[in-house]
C-alpha cells in the first residue's frame, strides 16, 4: 500500500495550477484533500505521472452569496458546507456534507474534488444536481459553466478535459418558499451510500408544492432526477399518502443496479425509504 | 483489602495514550533492509515458474528468493491435540511450490533498500500462472463433494477428516421426541482484524551467532522453537521480542511463512529485515476464521424439554491447515451441547480445505459457531412449540445441584465436565441485569412503527483457562521492585496488570513496585503464551504459587509464620531470599457459563438492524481487576455484535476476495456498536487456588446468537428465515420480501 511512483509539483495559484497541468499531459491529476485519490493510490489502481497539488491554491475557498445565487470555491472543505448558514434548499448542501464520511474526511475533502471524482455513490453531486447549479471549469484556453447534469457523465467520468480544473460551483438563487431534505442509506456511519436522495421542494402559501427537483444517487451510474415522482409531487400538498406515492414513484423509475452490497430489489426499496424520509423532512420544515 | 478484586488502570495505559507505544513498526535497526511479498493473485492455478530478473535488476533490490531459494519446510500445527495424519500433508510451505491455492499465498519475497521500492519491485515479479486449470474449490459444501476442484490434489479429497462425538442413545432419543426441528444455518467467513497489522523485524549478529526477532506476541517460546528448527539453529540462539501489540484476539502471533521467511533473510543476507504488513495483505494474509455450515436436527417434547441433537457440519480450513490444526473443526463438538441438559447428541464435523486464505482461530472460536447454531435452534423449537424462549432455556439448564456435570463423549475423547457454577441463577441474573419485563413493553410498543424491536438471548460455556501449565518466577530487588517473570503475552489485555495485583496480593507489596517481565525469550525461560483465556488463571496462580513460596521463605528468615510477614516492612528480607519459582499445572480446563441479552432494532424498510443494548454476563470466579473484566466483555461482546450484523470475508466464484480494504471489510465503529452493560458472576472455583476463570472469550461467544436471535424475533413470523450470520441489510430486507409477498 505504498504509493506507485509519480512526480508531484505544488501549485500556488490557478494559473500555475493550469500551467503545470497543460505540460505534464494526459498523465497527470490534480490533488486537493486527497481523500478519494491518495486511497486508490495506496492501492495501485491509478498510476499518474504527475501530481498537481492544489490544496494551497489560494482564491478557491470562498462561499460568495450575490443576488441569492451561490459561488462556491472548488477547495472548500466539507466541513465548512456542513456547518454553513445557508437559506432555503440551498441548505441541501450543508445536509449533503453532513453525511460525507467521517470528521477527518470532511475536513480535508473538497467540493471541486468531489465533483472531479464522480464518484455515483457520492453526496455532493446529489446536492448539485437538485440545486440545477453549474459547475464552473477553467483551462489556459478559458473559463467554462457546465451544468451538473452534463458534467457528470458516467462512473469516475466527468466533461472536464485533461487541462480543466474545476475552480467553483454556481448555484442559482433559492426559489421563496424553498426547502430541502437529503437521506442516505450506509452500512455503517460514513460508508459510502448504497442510494442517496436529495430534494428541493417549493411550496405556495397553502403549502401545495410549485416545484420539486428529486435526485437519487448511488443507484444508477449517476445521480438522476426522477421526473416521473416530481409529476406526482407538484401542486399536491405534502400529505403522508402524496409523500407515499412520490417515493414509490421514484422506486419504480429508477434503474437500480445490484452489486456484492445490495441486489437492484433492495436498492429500490433504498430509494423509496430514502425518499420519503427525505420528504417527510421538508413536511415537517414546511409544518414548522 | 487486597489488590485484588481492584480496578487498577493498566500498567500501559498512560504511554499508549500519549503516543509513547512502541510497536513493531517503530523497531529500526541499522542497515536494515525491507521485505516485500509477493502473493499469488488467483486462487487456484499451477506454478510454472516465477521470473525475477526484473526485479532483481531494480537499483535498491537487494534480494529477490522464491520457493527454490528457502528451506523446503512447512510450517507446523502448534497443538498436539489438534492434528492428524492428514493434516500434516497439508500444512503451508514457505512460499508456494508448484501450485498457488489461494489469492495471497506467498510466492516470493522482494528485499530492498526502502519498502517503496520494494513494493515497485514486487510488480515486476513475473508469475507462470497456468490459468487453464478447472475452476477453485470456494463454496464450503461443494468443496466437500466428490465432485469438486481438488485443492491438495495428493489427499484425494477436499475433506481432511471427519471428527465424530457421540453421546448417549442419540436414535432413542429421537424416537422419544415429540418435536424434531431441522436447519440449515450457517456462519460466514470473517476474522479478528487487529488494528495493528502484523509485522517482524529480525537481525543476526554474526559475532554472537544470534538471532532476534521483534514483533512476536501470543506464543514466543513455542515460535522460538519453531524457527530454530526450521532454520537449523539452535532454540538458544534465537531471541523472540515482544514489543507493543495492537491486539491479537488470536490471529496475531500464530506462526506464519513470513514469521520463518524474514528471519531467513536477515540470515542470508547478513542483515537486518523489516517487514510491516500493509492492510489489504493483512485481509488475504492472516488468518480467517469461522465459516461453518451446520445441518442439525433437534429434539424435544413437547413441554419444551430437551432430548437430543444430531449435527453435521462442514468447517472451513482454507488452503492449508496452520498452526492450529484440525481445531476449527474439533470445536463445535466441546460447544455444541452448551449449559443444557441433553440425553444425547452427536456431532460429525468435516475439517474442509476450500481455495481460500487459511482459518485459524479467532477470539471464541468453536464456541461462537457453535453457540449461534445450539441457540437459534432452541428459538425454533420454542417457535415451534409455541413457548417463550426464555423459558425453555430455564427448563433446560444445568441445575447447581448437578455440578460437577459430566458428558462422557465415549473411550476416544475427553469428557466435558462442568466443575462448578449456578447457570440457572446466573442466568436470572442476566434477566435482572437487563429488566426483561421494562424491555418487553419497549418491544410491544416499538411493532406499532416502521422499527420493529426485537429481544433475543443466548447462553453457552466457555472452554477455558487451559493448561498445561505456566511456570513464574518472583525476586524482590534491592532497588525496591518486585520482579515478575512469566510466558504469557501482552495483547493490549491488561495482563501485567492483573499479574502485577496477584503478585502484590501474594507479598503483601505495594502493587506499584511490581514490574512484570514477559517481553523477551531471552529474560523468560518458558511460557506456553496467551489463548483460550488462559492467562490470568494458569499464570496468575503460577505468579501466586511463587509468592507464596517467597513470603515462605522469608518467613522462616524471619522466624516467622508465612502469614505474619509484611511485604512492605520486611521488604529487604524478601531481597535477601533471591529469585523464587512457581508452576502451576492445569490438568483439566475450566468451563465457565456465559450468557447475553440483546435488543436491536429491524428497520421493515430498509432492513437495517441497530442495536439498541447489549447486556452480557460471565462467570469468572473471581475478577482479579473488575475494570479490565470489563473491558474483556464489552469488547468482545462488540465484536461478536459485529460478526452477527457486519463483518464478512466474501469471496467470488473465482476465489477472489471481496473485502480487501476496511472499506469492504465492515468494522464496526463507536456508531454501530450500542451500550453494553457487564456483569462479571463472582463464585466458587475449586480448581484453582486464586478461583479464576476466563473472562477473554464469554462476551463474543454469545453476542452473534444473542443478536440474531434478537433479529428473529424483531422480524416476528419472517423470523424462522433467520438462518445465517452476518445479518446485513440486505439479507434482512430479503427475509421480508419473502414474507410480505413481493
Amino acid at each position: 500500500m505504498k504509493l506507485p511512483p509519480f512526480a508531484y509539483v505544488r501549485a500556488r495559484t490557478v494559473d500555475e495550477a493550469l500551467a503545470l497541468l497543460g505540460e505534464a499531459g494526459e498523465g497527470a491529476k490534480l490533488l486537493a484533500g486527497g481523500q478519494s485519490l491518495v486511497p486508490v493510490l495506496a492501492y495501485r489502481l491509478f498510476r499518474p505521472t504527475h501530481l498537481v497539488d492544489v490544496d494551497s491554491v489560494t482564491g478557491l475557498d470562498g462561499i460568495a452569496v450575490g443576488n441569492g445565487a451561490l459561488e462556491i470555491g472548488a477547495l472548500v472543505r466539507h466541513a465548512r458546507l456542513e456547518r454553513a448558514r445557508f437559506d432555503g434548499a440551498h441548505r441541501l448542501l450543508a445536509l449533503a456534507a453532513s453525511h460525507i464520511g467521517h470528521v477527518p474526511i470532511r475536513a480535508r475533502g473538497t467540493l471541486g474534488g468531489s465533483l472531479a471524482h464522480a464518484d455515483p455513490a457520492a453526496e455532493l453531486p446529489v446536492a448539485a444536481l437538485a440545486l440545477d447549479a453549474r459547475v464552473v471549469a477553467r483551462s489556459s484556453r478559458g473559463e467554462r459553466e457546465v451544468a451538473v447534469g452534463r458534467f457528470l457523465l458516467g462512473p469516475f467520468t466527468t466533461a472536464l478535459e485533461p487541462d480543466e480544473m474545476v475552480v467553483a460551483l454556481r448555484v442559482p438563487p433559492a426559489a421563496p418558499g424553498s426547502h430541502a431534505g437529503f437521506r442516505e442509506f450506509a452500512v455503517r456511519s460514513g460508508d459510502f451510500a448504497l442510494a442517496s436522495a436529495g430534494v428541493v421542494v417549493a411550496c405556495d402559501e397553502q403549502g401545495a408544492v410549485t416545484s420539486a427537483r428529486i435526485v437519487v444517487g448511488g443507484v444508477e451510474p449517476v445521480p438522476r432526477r426522477m421526473s416521473d415522482a416530481e409529476d406526482v409531487l407538484i401542486g399536491e400538498l405534502l400529505r403522508a399518502d402524496t409523500i407515499a406515492a412520490v417515493a414509490g414513484a421514484a422506486s419504480v423509475s429508477c434503474e437500480a443496479v445490484g452489486d456484492r452490497n445490495v441486489d437492484a430489489d433492495t436498492r429500490r426499496d433504498l430509494v423509496a425509504a430514502l425518499v420519503r424520509a427525505a420528504l417527510i423532512d421538508v413536511q415537517a420544515e414546511v409544518a414548522a | 483489602m487486597s489488590v485484588i478484586g481492584t480496578s487498577l488502570d493498566r500498567t500501559r495505559d498512560v504511554d499508549l495514550v500519549m503516543g509513547r507505544g512502541r510497536f513493531v513498526a517503530d523497531v529500526d535497526r541499522p542497515g536494515q533492509l525491507f521485505a516485500r511479498v509477493v502473493r499469488s493473485p488467483l486462487a487456484r492455478a499451477a506454478l510454472g515458474g516465477v521470473r525475477t530478473e526484473a526485479a532483481l535488476a531494480r537499483k535498491g533490490v537487494a534480494a529477490v528468493v522464491t520457493a527454490r531459494d528457502v528451506p523446503d519446510v512447512r510450517i507446523p500445527i502448534r497443538l498436539p491435540f489438534a492434528t492428524t495424519p492428514n493434516a500434516e500433508r497439508v500444512l503451508q510451505p514457505l512460499l508456494a511450490r508448484d501450485y498457488v491455492r489461494y489469492v495471497g499465498e506467498p510466492v516470493a519475497v522482494i528485499v530492498a533498500e526502502d519498502p517503496w521500492l520494494a513494493e515497485d519491485a514486487a510488480e515486476l515479479v513475473e508469475l507462470d500462472l497456468d490459468f487453464g486449470l478447472e475452476s477453485a474449490a470456494v463454496d464450503l459444501v461443494a468443496a466437500a463433494s466428490d465432485a469438486s476442484p481438488l485443492v491438495h490434489p495428493a489427499l484425494g479429497s477436499n475433506v481432511i477428516d471427519t471428527l465424530p462425538v457421540f453421546c448417549g442413545d442419540v436414535e432413542g432419543a429421537f424416537a422419544e421426541a415429540e418435536v424434531v426441528v431441522r436447519r440449515r444455518l450457517t456462519v460466514g467467513r470473517h476474522t479478528a482484524v487487529p488494528m495493528e497489522t502484523r509485522g517482524l523485524v529480525a537481525e543476526h549478529d554474526p559475532a554472537t551467532g544470534r538471532l532476534t526477532v521483534w514483533g512476536a506476541a501470543k506464543v514466543k517460546h513455542f515460535n522460538r522453537g519453531v524457527i530454530a528448527a526450521l532454520l537449523g539453529l539452535d532454540p538458544e540462539a534465537v531471541r523472540l521480542v515482544e514489543v507493543d501489540v495492537g491486539g491479537g484476539f488470536g490471529v496475531r502471533g500464530e506462526l506464519y511463512p513470513e514469521d520463518v521467511l524474514v528471519p531467513f533473510l536477515a540470515l542470508t543476507l547478513g542483515r537486518p529485515v523489516k517487514w510491516i504488513e500493509d492492510r489489504a495483505e493483512h485481509l488475504v494474509a492472516t488468518n480467517h476464521a469461522r465459516e461453518q455450515v451446520h445441518d442439525i436436527a433437534v429434539a424435544a417434547r413437547a413441554d419444551g424439554t430437551l432430548l437430543a441433537f444430531e449435527d453435521t457440519a462442514w468447517c472451513d480450513q482454507g488452503a492449508y491447515v496452520r498452526t492450529q490444526g484440525l481445531l476449527p473443526a474439533i470445536l463445535p463438538g466441546a460447544h455444541l451441547p452448551g449449559p443444557y441438559v441433553w440425553h444425547a447428541f452427536s456431532v460429525t464435523s468435516h475439517a474442509v480445505l476450500t481455495n481460500r486464505t487459511p482459518v485459524g482461530t479467532y477470539r471464541g472460536p468453536g464456541m461462537t459457531e457453535a453457540t449461534f447454531v445450539r441457540e437459534r435452534m432452541l428459538d425454533l423449537v420454542a417457535a415451534e412449540l409455541g413457548r417463550d424462549p426464555i423459558d425453555l432455556r430455564r427448563r433446560n439448564l444445568v441445575p447447581a445441584d448437578r455440578m460437577p456435570f459430566t458428558y462422557d463423549l465415549g473411550p476416544e475423547a475427553p469428557p466435558l465436565v462442568y466443575g462448578s457454577g449456578d447457570f440457572p441463577g446466573f442466568f436470572e441474573r442476566m434477566l435482572d441485569e437487563a429488566g426483561l419485563d421494562d424491555l418487553k413493553e419497549l418491544r410491544s410498543a416499538g411493532r406499532k412503527s416502521d422499527e420493529r424491536i426485537g429481544i433475543g438471548v443466548a447462553a453457552m460455556v466457555e472452554l477455558g483457562g487451559i493448561g498445561p501449565f505456566e511456570e513464574a518466577s518472583l525476586e524482590a530487588c534491592p532497588d525496591g521492585t518486585v520482579v515478575v517473570r512469566a510466558g504469557v503475552a501482552s495483547l493490549g489485555q491488561g495482563i501485567e496488570t492483573a499479574l502485577a495485583q496477584i503478585a502484590a496480593d501474594g507479598l503483601g507489596v505495594e502493587v506499584g513496585r511490581v514490574v512484570v517481565h514477559h517481553h523477551d525469550t531471552d529474560d523468560v525461560e518458558s511460557g506456553f503464551g496467551s489463548f483460550a483465556s488462559r492467562s490470568a488463571v494458569v499464570a496468575g496462580n503460577a505468579v501466586a504459587v511463587a509468592a507464596r513460596a517467597l513470603r515462605e521463605r522469608a518467613g522462616e528468615t524471619l522466624g516467622v509464620d508465612a502469614a505474619e510477614v509484611d511485604g512492605e516492612r520486611d521488604f529487604e528480607t524478601l531481597v535477601s531470599v533471591g529469585e523464587m519459582r512457581g508452576r502451576f499445572d492445569k490438568e483439566h480446563p475450566s468451563f465457565s457459563f456465559g450468557a447475553a441479552l440483546s435488543v436491536v432494532a429491524v428497520s421493515s424498510e430498509t432492513g437495517r438492524v441497530t442495536p439498541l443494548r447489549h447486556v452480557v454476563v460471565q462467570d469468572v470466579g473471581r475478577a482479579v481487576n473488575p475494570a479490565l473484566v470489563h473491558g474483556q466483555l464489552a469488547g468482545a461482546a462488540a465484536q461478536g455484535i459485529a460478526g452477527a450484523l457486519l463483518e464478512e470475508l466474501p469471496y467470488d466464484e473465482d476465489g477472489n476476495p471481496l473485502a480487501v480494504s476496511l472499506a469492504d471489510y465492515a468494522m464496526p465503529t463507536m456508531s454501530e456498536v450500542p451500550p453494553i452493560d457487564t456483569v462479571a458472576i463472582e463464585s466458587a472455583v475449586p480448581d484453582n487456588p486464586l478461583g479464576l476463570k476466563g473472562a477473554g472469550e464469554g462476551g463474543i461467544g454469545t453476542a452473534p446468537a444473542a443478536v440474531a436471535n434478537a433479529v428473529a424475533d424483531a422480524l416476528g413470523p419472517a423470523g424462522v428465515a433467520v438462518d445465517r450470520i452476518p445479518l446485513t441489510p440486505a439479507r434482512v430486507r430479503t427475509m421480508l420480501r419473502d414474507v410480505e409477498g413481493r
